[in-house]
């Protein structure tokens, strides 16, 4: 019986299956080999409620880029260290993503703890993408740091902004205004903003005061500011003195024309349920809010991903705040690595200085120092809010959008509670 | 040993490990390096007043902070080298340590533990409201990409720190075996008999807050290059006044090894719970590590050992 197949035939077929796997293995391998994204998030410390979501929101973009096969046929993987929200722990968290688990990208997130991160990526070319940082480029001036969070060009005087335009347009004009805040980082920043723009503005400071961030009473800081009769009250202030400023002001009937500003806390659900008809007429920023989602239509589709996990995460249970703008990060880095098909720092930057990205807050374009070529910073005012309880919150007549005016819903409410 | 060839010996312990960093290639052997010796210094440094002396300081975070402002101000007007801000950090804190030693004199236990808290409170507000030093917006240092004899900047903080870890050992061997040693002893003792027996109490305890507050101060200084941005939270964290009164205790407060023993266990623990379990665990590790160690070994893993050397 003759054999089908001879000895040279079965050679050749051999080799050229060998080669042929040869070949294949590394082509195989390199599109399989997962684009490892690396960020140090803090999931303790004061911080946490705000890492913890964010670290939600890149899980929900991770798995729905990977369950459409990745980026660029890659699948997408996220390692993540909890830094304690101490920023004496990032450097060397960046130094071991970087030099140890050799991830390809390089998320940050905060003010405090991006900072630290620039000299580690510095030192390696390596380009930062940072959400919810304010200004920290401004004194390393890399260019290969970008920023999403809408600041714009202004920077600190972007939070401010609205809230003077909408004081601007009421009738007759304010003539006075009380600057206060706490002794802390973003609030000082905050009334610092506010104190260039009430001098541009010609209006007069009739009280300019800080209190430490452990204030705890805030009735002498609200009899102080009322003492001195402002027009308007500008307050730069982190959650737990948003709430107590608030409700010492209801508590003491003080109803000045605007009361708000920099205002952190405002923003979450549960400030929001807890304080409930006591924000009304108060005005503080927002990224994102309901009144916005004719700008922002893709917003409710991934709050309705993000809400039920939420709940059972124990993080912001609506995610207005930072959820939009987490998401529309990863959705910029991904932009830009299909846009060059790589990871390269040089190429990536290169390109993320050229690109206007179409993110789900709308299109971004970076400027100078990589943050946003203009500001976005939604200026709200808080109404018709009833008892208590967050849920009240989803409606979209209950914060008004009064600037930037793009995104305007309504105008200013005034004197407060008139 | 004796104190020159204890001495000689940490040199060529230097030599060996400097020579080997030339070998280290991957960055964060150094960021580790760094976080553990640093906590040497502190342990050592707290030890000569807490272990030696039994005045326990709450305020360690003040001395450590003032250490790390004062280089950021000095930075800021002069630009020197770091060793100069090293020094200038460590004079700061040191006379720091000599005004509360000489305010406190008359406190002892509790009271004067009180009152080192209170020193870690009204130094951070100060700092809080010293806006040259970025009040409590904070402060950027913008580091070197290299050190000064080439190589990455974090290897030179490395061997900064290394310098000081040495140094601080060596001196507090040193203290504890001189008369200066048996002093302090007697003060931790019972400070009333050892004032009726001649004994300089208050030269020996304002000795010991000055050594102990220049060490830390000089373990803060180099802080600001290696976070790149310092906010009076950070700097005066809570962490680093747990673990460094931990790290003593769970080493042994008798002995200068102790303190070294505590500090690089606990730190290498920390260091690894970080990027492996990733939470605040590691406090939490400390916490539970500090409170065995009282309950079970109030002398420390030194104590455990000398126990265990008799019936060997």
């Amino acid at each position: 019986m003759t054999s089908l197949i001879t000895r040279r035939t079965a050679l050749v077929a051999a080799t050229g299956l060998a080669t042929t796997t040869m070949m294949r293995t590394p082509l195989a391998w390199g599109a399989d080999k997962p684009i490892v994204l690396g960020c140090s998030m803090p999931q303790t410390g004061g911080l946490a409620a705000i890492g913890k979501a964010n670290l939600l929101i890149m899980n929900i973009w991770k798995d729905e880029v990977n369950a459409k096969g990745g980026i660029m046929g890659r699948p997408v993987q996220l390692v993540y260290y909890d830094d304690q929200s101490n920023p004496a722990n990032v450097p060397g968290i960046y130094t071991k993503l970087l030099d140890v688990d050799k991830v390809d990208l390089i998320v940050t997130n905060g003010t405090n703890l991006t900072a630290p991160a620039m000299p580690v990526a510095m030192e390696r070319g390596q380009m930062v993408l940072a959400m919810f940082a304010l200004t920290v480029n401004e004194k390393f001036h890399y260019d290969r740091y970008f920023q999403t969070m809408p600041y714009g060009p202004l920077g600190k005087e972007s939070i401010s902004e609205g809230f003077f335009d909408a004081a601007a347009s009421m009738n007759p004009k304010p003539t006075t205004v009380a600057l206060v805040g706490a002794d802390a980082e973003f609030s000082k920043a905050a009334v610092e903003g506010a104190r260039d723009q009430a001098k541009r503005r010609g209006l007069k400071i009739v009280y300019d005061r800080t209190y430490p961030p452990s204030t705890v009473d805030f009735g002498p800081v609200i009899r102080g500011i009322a003492s001195s009769n402002p027009d308007l009250v500008y307050i730069g202030s982190y959650p737990v003195d948003s709430a107590g400023l608030i409700r010492a002001a209801h508590e003491l009937g003080f109803k000045p024309k605007l009361f708000g500003g920099g205002m952190v806390g405002t923003q979450s659900a549960s400030l929001k349920g807890d304080l409930g008809d006591l924000m009304n007429d108060v005005v503080s920023y927002e990224l994102y809010c309901p009144a916005a989602d004719a700008k922002f239509p893709r917003v409710k589709g991934l709050l309705d991903k993000y809400q039920p996990l939420a709940k059972t995460s124990g993080v912001d249970p609506l995610g207005y705040y930072s959820c939009p703008f987490a998401y529309c990060t990863m959705e910029i880095l991904q932009q830009a690595v299909e846009g060059i098909k790589g990871t390269d720092s040089e190429k990536l930057a290169k390109f993320m200085h050229q690109a206007t990205f179409k993110t789900i807050v709308g299109d971004i374009k970076f400027g100078e120092d990589g943050e946003w070529d203009r500001p976005q910073m939604l200026t709200v005012q808080f109404r018709g809010a009833q008892g208590k309880g967050y849920e009240q919150f989803a409606d979209p007549s209950r914060e008004v959008i009064l600037h930037p005016p793009a995104f305007k819903t309504g105008d200013v409410h005034y004197p407060m509670g008139g | 040993m004796s104190n020159t060839r204890f001495a000689l010996l940490g040199m060529l312990l230097f030599a060996v490990l400097f020579a080997s960093e030339q070998l280290v290639t991957n960055q964060y052997v150094f960021f580790v390096g760094y976080a553990v010796l640093q906590y040497v210094v502190l342990a050592t440094a707290w030890n000569i007043l807490g272990g030696y002396t039994g005045y326990v300081n709450f305020g360690t975070a003040a001395f450590f902070a003032i250490g790390a402002y004062v280089s950021v101000a000095v930075n800021k007007l002069y630009h020197p080298p770091l060793p100069v801000l090293i020094l200038v950090g460590g004079t700061a804190s040191g006379l720091i340590g000599l005004a509360m030693g000489y305010l406190t004199l008359k406190l002892r236990g509790v009271f004067f533990s009180i009152s080192t808290l209170a020193l870690a409170i009204v130094a951070q507000a100060v700092i809080t409201n010293w806006a040259f030093v970025g009040g409590s917006s904070g402060a950027y240092v913008i580091r070197p990409r290299f050190g000064p004899y080439g190589g990455p900047f974090i290897a030179y903080l490395f061997t900064i720190m290394l310098v000081m870890a040495i140094a601080a050992v060596v001196l507090a061997r040193s203290i504890e075996r001189s008369k200066t040693g048996v002093g302090l002893a007697a003060i931790r003792d019972d400070e009333g008999a050892a004032e009726a027996y001649g004994v300089p109490t208050l030269r020996l305890k304002l000795m010991a807050t000055v050594v102990s507050g220049t060490l830390m101060g000089m373990a803060g200084a180099p802080l600001p290059f290696y976070v790149a941005y310092l906010d009076p939270p950070s700097a005066f964290n809570l962490s680093v006044a747990v673990n460094t009164i931990a790290m003593p205790l769970v080493g042994g407060t008798a002995t200068w090894l102790g303190p070294v023993i505590g500090a690089v266990l606990l730190s290498l623990i920390q260091q690894a719970a970080m990027v492996t379990i990733s939470s605040a665990v590691n406090l939490l590790i400390v916490g539970l590590v500090m409170v065995g160690f009282i309950t079970l070994a109030p002398n420390g893993i030194m104590g455990l050992l000398k126990k265990r050397r008799p019936a060997q």
